[in-house]
């Protein structure tokens, strides 16, 4: 099976964060993270919650900022294959329905963790360094910005 | 899911395509199922890297591992961990003429399809839904072999020039006259490879500053033909007409993006079956608009000629147009005719500038003399010119298999898509384990069939695809139907929901956003 061989879409990244049902499965996903950690018997319902934010933002960093390319060939020659997924989203546009959601997701996630930790300090430190994590590459500024040459090649 | 468009009287039949919508449920299946694939891919890799796990494919030698890598891994991540688990279903050995049953050699995989071994048994008569055999000519007995043969000893099989030199055969003179017959067009032309056709000769019709608009599910031939021309494309929604009027309207009104001129030529590119989805062109609708806004048309029939209309003529009999409406007729011979090449139709002034400016006629080979004897014969046993009425049956029986076999899959729950006339038949399949197992199940119960994933379909469409033949006859379309039935129980495939929903399944305003070269 080689991509491009009977659609013109030149990169099917761009459009995986729109097809229908992914904003749900996603949704999900982060649900049933909660509900595993949740029900393993050490964890305090503050630990499970900031261990939900932190391992989603990880993963999150993980899958949309530094992995970078596509997982098959793309009929373009590579043009996207310095570009992490987030960049790769709608062929670079910005604001558009998938960006927004992915972007406001962590800050509920942080919302809740917050409340749920009743704001106290080390709980507070954690979560924000990792909200900062995961919101700060999000800026349409930093496209295609790699800090100190981390993830350039 | 029906929905019987009249528009005003431009179609004198109904129209009924339907793609009917993911389930929710299974969509969210469909994504759990390639993120556990993903999540094994990365510690298969893992272990691959470490060591603990024995690497199948090619790697650098240790020297080279300080260099810059030759070729990025990431890129390889599908192939080495999704394409390599289902392999066996694609590329299969097949060892006799593929008509309606074919003869396959067995192979088996002891290290899970990275190697495969033959195991020596040949499986005989597997019914062949998969080769785009839609009128039977694949032959290996008749009229077309053994003309073909006559014409081998007395021409050879090699032309060894291209047609500006001295690879131009009289036979080649004949097939273009009858095939600009057959297509009711002023002349014809015809090229030795079909991808050829379209990519070596769009870039001799359009250039830079001139405008394409193609379609959202055009073959790759056509994609690349428009890629190498140099001109602007713009992508309308797959069928949609309201997408294609809206980008007429601005390219006409706003011009070229910033000099403001006018475009020197707005072509739009639209195939008359797409292959894929089985859903045919709104080429009535296409014509109005094509001549509303004064811009030129380019229909690839590849599929659809000899497969559609009463007397297989193709789409623009189908819908009962004129072909004088459609500017470039373009067509391949691989698939109705059983045998290979294309070729162009059109006015007289059109294939007189395309002999001399075709990038095939100056650099292909042209067709071999008994390929292009197979296809004269076809051709003329389609239009009934050899005397017997063999070709109108065979364009009958592919109509009536046609209705028939998407009937009774719809019947039994499955989700089809496409147009109720045309002989390609996408079932949705959705996940990816089912891929590999439809594919698998059906050839153990010796039926072949084409089976297709995400990248070559979006991610929650993945297929499996049936062509049918007039070569099919009712007993072969039976078994098949009951062997899919068998295994659309055992995997769980009807999804379908009987709905009523109202057509444009796939709303307008979904906005999508397109590679912009500036």
């Amino acid at each position: 099976m080689n991509v491009g061989v009977a659609h013109s879409e030149v990169n099917p990244n761009t459009r995986v964060m729109n097809s229908r049902g992914m904003w749900l499965t996603y949704g999900l996903g982060v649900g049933m993270l909660h509900v595993v950690l949740l029900s393993i018997p050490f964890f305090s319902v503050p630990v499970a919650w900031t261990l939900t934010n932190v391992i989603h933002n990880l993963g999150m960093y993980v899958f949309l900022h530094a992995v970078k390319g596509t997982p098959f060939e793309t009929p373009d020659q590579g043009k996207a294959r310095l570009l992490t997924h987030w960049e790769q989203l709608d062929y670079g546009v910005q604001f558009t329905s998938s960006r927004k959601f992915f972007t406001i997701s962590p800050i509920i996630l942080y919302f809740l963790a917050s409340f749920y930790t009743k704001y106290d300090p080390t709980h507070f430190i954690l979560n924000t360094t990792s909200l900062l994590t995961v919101l700060i590459p999000k800026m349409p500024q930093l496209h295609g910005v790699r800090i100190f040459g981390i993830n350039k090649y | 899911i029906n929905h019987i468009v009249h528009n005003g009287g431009l179609y004198k039949r109904p129209f009924n395509e339907a793609f009917e919508e993911t389930p929710m449920l299974v969509a969210v299946l469909t994504y759990v199922g390639y993120g556990v694939l993903t999540l094994f891919g990365y510690l298969r890799d893992f272990m691959r890297q470490w060591k603990i796990e024995k690497c199948q494919n090619a790697t650098e030698r240790e020297e080279q591992k300080d260099f810059v890598p030759l070729y990025q891994d990431f890129e390889n991540f599908y192939n080495r961990n999704l394409y390599m688990r289902i392999r066996d279903s694609w590329n299969r050995p097949i060892c006799s003429v593929p008509g309606a049953k074919v003869d396959m050699m067995e192979r088996v995989s002891h290290d899970y399809n990275w190697t495969f071994t033959y195991t020596g048994r040949v499986i005989k008569d597997i019914i062949n839904m998969g080769s785009y055999n839609y009128l039977g000519f694949a032959q290996k007995a008749g009229t077309c072999q053994e003309a073909a043969a006559k014409v081998l000893s007395q021409y050879g099989a090699g032309v060894c020039s291209t047609r500006q030199e001295m690879g131009n055969l009289d036979k080649h003179e004949e097939l273009e006259q009858l095939v600009a017959r057959f297509l009711g067009v002023e002349s014809a032309m015809a090229y030795g490879m079909g991808f050829a056709t379209n990519s070596m000769n769009i870039p001799a019709l359009v250039g830079k500053g001139c405008l394409i608009l193609s379609d959202e599910l055009n073959h790759a031939s056509l994609v690349l033909g428009a890629r190498l021309s140099g001109a602007t494309i713009r992508i309308f929604k797959h069928n949609n007409m309201q997408s294609l009027e809206k980008l007429l309207k601005d390219a006409i009104v706003h011009g070229q993006p910033r000099t403001r001129r006018p475009w020197k030529k707005i072509l739009i590119l639209v195939e008359g079956i797409y292959s894929m989805e089985g859903s045919i062109v709104r080429l009535p609708e296409v014509i109005a608009l094509k001549k509303k806004y004064k811009s030129y048309l380019y229909l690839d029939e590849a599929h659809s000629i000899g497969a559609l209309g009463p007397s297989g003529r193709g789409v623009v009999e189908y819908f009962g147009l004129s072909p004088e409406d459609v500017d470039v007729m373009m067509g391949t011979f691989t698939k109705s005719f059983g045998a290979a090449g294309g070729y162009i139709g059109g006015k007289k002034e059109l294939i007189d500038y395309l002999r001399t400016y075709s990038h095939s006629a100056v650099y292909a080979t042209s067709l071999s003399p008994p390929v292009v004897e197979q296809i004269i014969t076809s051709m003329k046993c389609i239009m009934g010119e050899d005397g017997t009425t063999v070709g109108k049956a065979r364009v009958q029986q592919l109509a009536e298999n046609t209705r028939y076999f998407r009937r009774r899959l719809k019947e039994m729950g499955f989700i089809i898509y496409g147009n109720e006339d045309s002989p390609v038949v996408p079932l949705m399949l959705y996940m990816p384990a089912k891929i590999g197992a439809f594919g698998r199940e059906m050839l153990k119960r010796n039926i072949g069939v084409v089976v297709v994933g995400f990248p070559a379909t979006p991610i929650i469409e993945s297929r499996a695809r049936f062509c049918l033949s007039a070569a099919h006859t009712k007993e072969m379309l039976d078994t098949a139907l009951k062997e899919i039935n068998e295994v659309g129980d055992l995997l769980q495939l009807k999804y379908s929901r009987h709905r009523l929903v109202p057509l444009l399944d796939r709303p307008f305003d979904e906005t999508t956003y397109e590679e912009t070269e500036d």
